[in-house]
């Protein structure tokens, strides 16, 4: 009996390695080695480092100004981003669901920017910024787009919104979609026949028949804003001066350009990743329990 | 039988999982073995040279270079040399080898850029010292200075010089019955004139922080040759401040107030395309478009130009820097041809044909083509002494500079704050780095 037991573990775990293997070569002993290099003061080329405790975690919190406001700008971000995104997604769903004919063809228009790699839709739409806008704004009445959109402080934060939006927004529509044809159609028929208007039969039919859709779709979100690199990137590239650098910006240029403190950028990666996770980990939690069974 | 079969196909996969992540440094192990540095040893054998440039776009030029050498080993020395040339992109190149001499896999002969590389790559122990090599006799005094290292040791060979100041364009200037201007008061009668005449003076493109930053270098640079010579010394013992430098806020605000618009969101490209379509006059900017500007233009003509940073006449100076050079590394176990092959780069017998088909500047006295006109602009300057070696400005400060002065454009930051981050930047190296 207890043979068999453990041939099972051992087949299951054979099926699992070469997966594993992989995941624990390029990711677990990296993020590992990440870990222990955040107590090091290692810069990045000598063979020689101190180990230096928790020195690099209380630098960040005390003396790194450049750190924190990066910190808040992807807060900032982060906001925007879940919430605009899922509640566009939603919408766009909504409506291609609500069509009876000519589904595939929005579904597929709304869907395309999300083929497109970031970066390369960063680009594109750097030149409509600074190219295609201007020109507009010269020749039409829509003066409003004549402005500075990526030199502009102000502006380069709806700038970058915008372009995460039209990339991000295609793909949780796709799995939005998915969720509203799961919700099955007894119920909404019963809604009906109670009298429920069309408002009433969403929130209280079609919203907590797809809760599992929003959890998913909270998590990628939350989860891709965290980690924004490219769009940045593409766009202003963390400028003018340092006014749209993300957190991953901040911690590129840690390790790879300014003193070249791979241990100190790996403790801000290390901080990074511990918000993340409590993000997550509570939104998790609180998604799940609202989840419901037809 | 299943599943025996499946813990085959486990088995399979692993193996091959395992055998790609071993077999890299396998191999070159054994590829290695034979040659301990000693030149006779190695007769009748096979070497391999590992040769990393990161410099793709002259892959052309560089295999021919590996052509040459293996060919004259092969008839000098009796040698059967594999040149593995490595050209990855110049971003992620210093990451690449950092990793590859991290984990003992050092290429034999590697690039690193002569300003900013050398020193610490020197103080880690990577590169081996070059003093007695024939080449270094031939090179240039001003671009020696540059690859050697802070206890006077020659520890690279510069292969791409530049030397800078701004770029301006010659047929605007000649429409106008301009004069190159050797002080601040005499820019600005250019900028007069050019604006009298609706000619945008400037053009700028400030999107890339790296483009606002090389005001740093020019007028650091200027106003330590016209007496503030210790200024790095201090800097690199807290003891100086960039206020010392605020001069330069002068030129940069006289640029800034008479450029092109929508600076922000314009960078190097962009920018080489408007100066080629003769949008404005000048450019801060180095020699190093001039392939992007003539694409945009074939029949611009410009010139290199020093930037007059005050109205003391002397301090308007060429900046002579050496960027990409060729390093060997100290733990390669080919040393002897790794160093045949560093000194046939400078040899007379190949040096001109390459520096010529990689269009770089001339850096030794072997050197004796004919170079471009923007080069041969610069070269004048250089030989009346009007030049500088590029300040040993730490990276960081230099990625400071360029962030804090897109930050001042945009209103965002005053002057003093610009030279308050600067000082702090420069305090944070020393305080890493010591």
């Amino acid at each position: 009996m207890l043979q068999k037991s453990s041939k099972k573990y051992i087949s299951l775990l054979a099926f699992i390695a070469p997966a594993f293997i992989l995941y624990l070569c390029f990711l677990l002993i990296p993020t590992i080695s990440g870990l222990y290099y955040s107590f090091t003061n290692w810069n990045g080329l000598n063979p020689t480092y101190k180990f230096i405790g928790l020195e690099n975690f209380i630098e960040i919190f005390k003396e790194d100004p450049y750190f924190m406001d990066s910190v808040w700008f992807t807060l900032k971000y982060v906001v925007c981003m879940v919430v605009f995104q899922n509640v566009i997604a939603l919408l766009l769903a909504v409506f291609i669901e609500s069509r009876t004919r000519s589904k595939g063809f929005f579904r597929t228009i709304f869907f395309m920017p999300n083929m497109i790699s970031i970066i390369i839709s960063a680009f594109m739409w750097t030149f409509i910024f600074t190219q295609v806008f201007p020109q507009l704004a010269e020749k039409t009445i829509l003066t409003f787009l004549g402005q500075s959109w990526i030199g502009d402080p102000k502006y380069s934060f709806i700038a970058i919104l915008i372009v995460s939006l039209w990339n991000g927004v295609g793909y949780m529509m796709i799995i939005y979609l998915a969720g509203l044809q799961g919700v099955p159609q007894h119920l909404k028929e019963a809604a009906v026949i109670d009298g429920a208007n069309a408002f009433q039969q969403f929130r209280n039919v079609t919203l907590p028949m797809i809760t599992h859709a929003i959890t998913i779709c909270l998590f990628l979100t939350l989860n891709n804003a965290f980690k924004v690199y490219e769009v940045v990137f593409g766009l202003t590239g963390g400028g003018p001066g340092r006014s749209t650098q993300v957190i991953t910006m901040n911690i590129f240029e840690e390790a790879f350009s300014n003193n070249f403190r791979y241990g100190y950028a790996s403790a801000k990666s290390v901080i990074l990743f511990i918000l993340v996770l409590i993000f997550t980990l509570i939104q998790i939690r609180m998604t799940k329990k609202k989840e419901v069974e037809a | 039988m299943r599943k025996i079969f499946s813990s085959l196909m486990v088995v399979i996969l692993l193996t091959t999982v395992l055998a790609a992540c071993g077999g890299n440094s396998a191999g070159t192990n054994t590829e290695n073995t034979p040659g301990t540095g000693n030149g006779n040893k190695l007769e009748g054998k096979s070497v391999t040279l590992k040769v990393f440039i990161a410099q793709p776009r002259f892959k052309e030029q560089y295999d021919k270079l590996a052509e040459a050498f293996t060919e004259k080993v092969k008839v000098e020395k009796n040698i059967d040399l594999t040149i593995q040339l490595e050209l990855p992109n110049s971003d992620s190149a210093p990451q690449i080898l950092k990793t590859r001499l991290a984990s003992n896999d050092a290429p034999d002969v590697f690039s690193l850029h002569a300003i900013n590389e050398i020193p610490s790559f020197y103080k880690a122990g990577y590169l081996e010292d070059l003093s007695d090599q024939p080449f270094v006799a031939t090179l240039m005094d001003n671009i020696k200075s540059a690859v050697t290292s802070d206890d006077g040791k020659v520890v690279a060979l510069p292969l791409e010089t530049l030397s800078w100041g701004y770029l301006y364009n010659k047929d605007i200037f000649a429409e106008h019955n301009l004069e190159v201007p050797t002080t601040l008061t005499e820019m600005k009668a250019v900028v007069d004139t050019l604006n009298a005449a609706n000619v945008k003076p400037f053009l700028l493109s400030y999107k890339e922080a790296w483009i606002p930053q090389l005001l740093l270098p020019l007028s650091v640079g200027a106003l330590i040759e016209a007496g503030n010579s210790d200024f790095i010394a201090r800097m690199n013992n807290n003891e100086g401040s960039f206020s010392e430098m605020s001069e330069m806020f002068n030129i940069f605000d006289l640029i800034n107030a008479n450029g092109t618009d929508r600076a922000l969101e314009i960078g190097g490209d962009d920018g080489a395309a408007k100066f080629g379509n003769g949008e404005a006059a000048m450019w801060l900017q180095g020699p190093w478009f001039a392939e992007t500007i003539l694409k945009s233009n074939e029949n611009m003509n410009f010139g290199v130009a020093p930037l007059p940073i005050n109205d003391d006449p002397n301090t308007t100076l060429i900046n002579l820097s050496a960027s990409t050079s060729l390093a060997v590394s100290k733990s390669s176990k080919n040393k002897e041809v790794a160093i045949d092959f560093i000194n046939f780069i400078m040899s007379e017998e190949y040096s001109n044909e390459l520096f010529q088909s990689l269009m770089f500047n001339p850096t030794s006295t072997v050197h004796t083509f004919e170079s471009f006109p923007w080069v041969d602009d610069a070269t004048v300057f250089v030989k009346e002494g009007k030049a500088y070696q590029d300040p040993a400005i730490p990276q960081v400060v230099k990625d400071e500079v360029g962030k804090g002065l897109q930050s001042y454009f945009a209103g965002q930051l005053t002057k003093e704050q610009v030279i308050d981050a600067l000082d702090k930047a420069w305090q944070s190296f020393n305080k890493v780095n010591n």
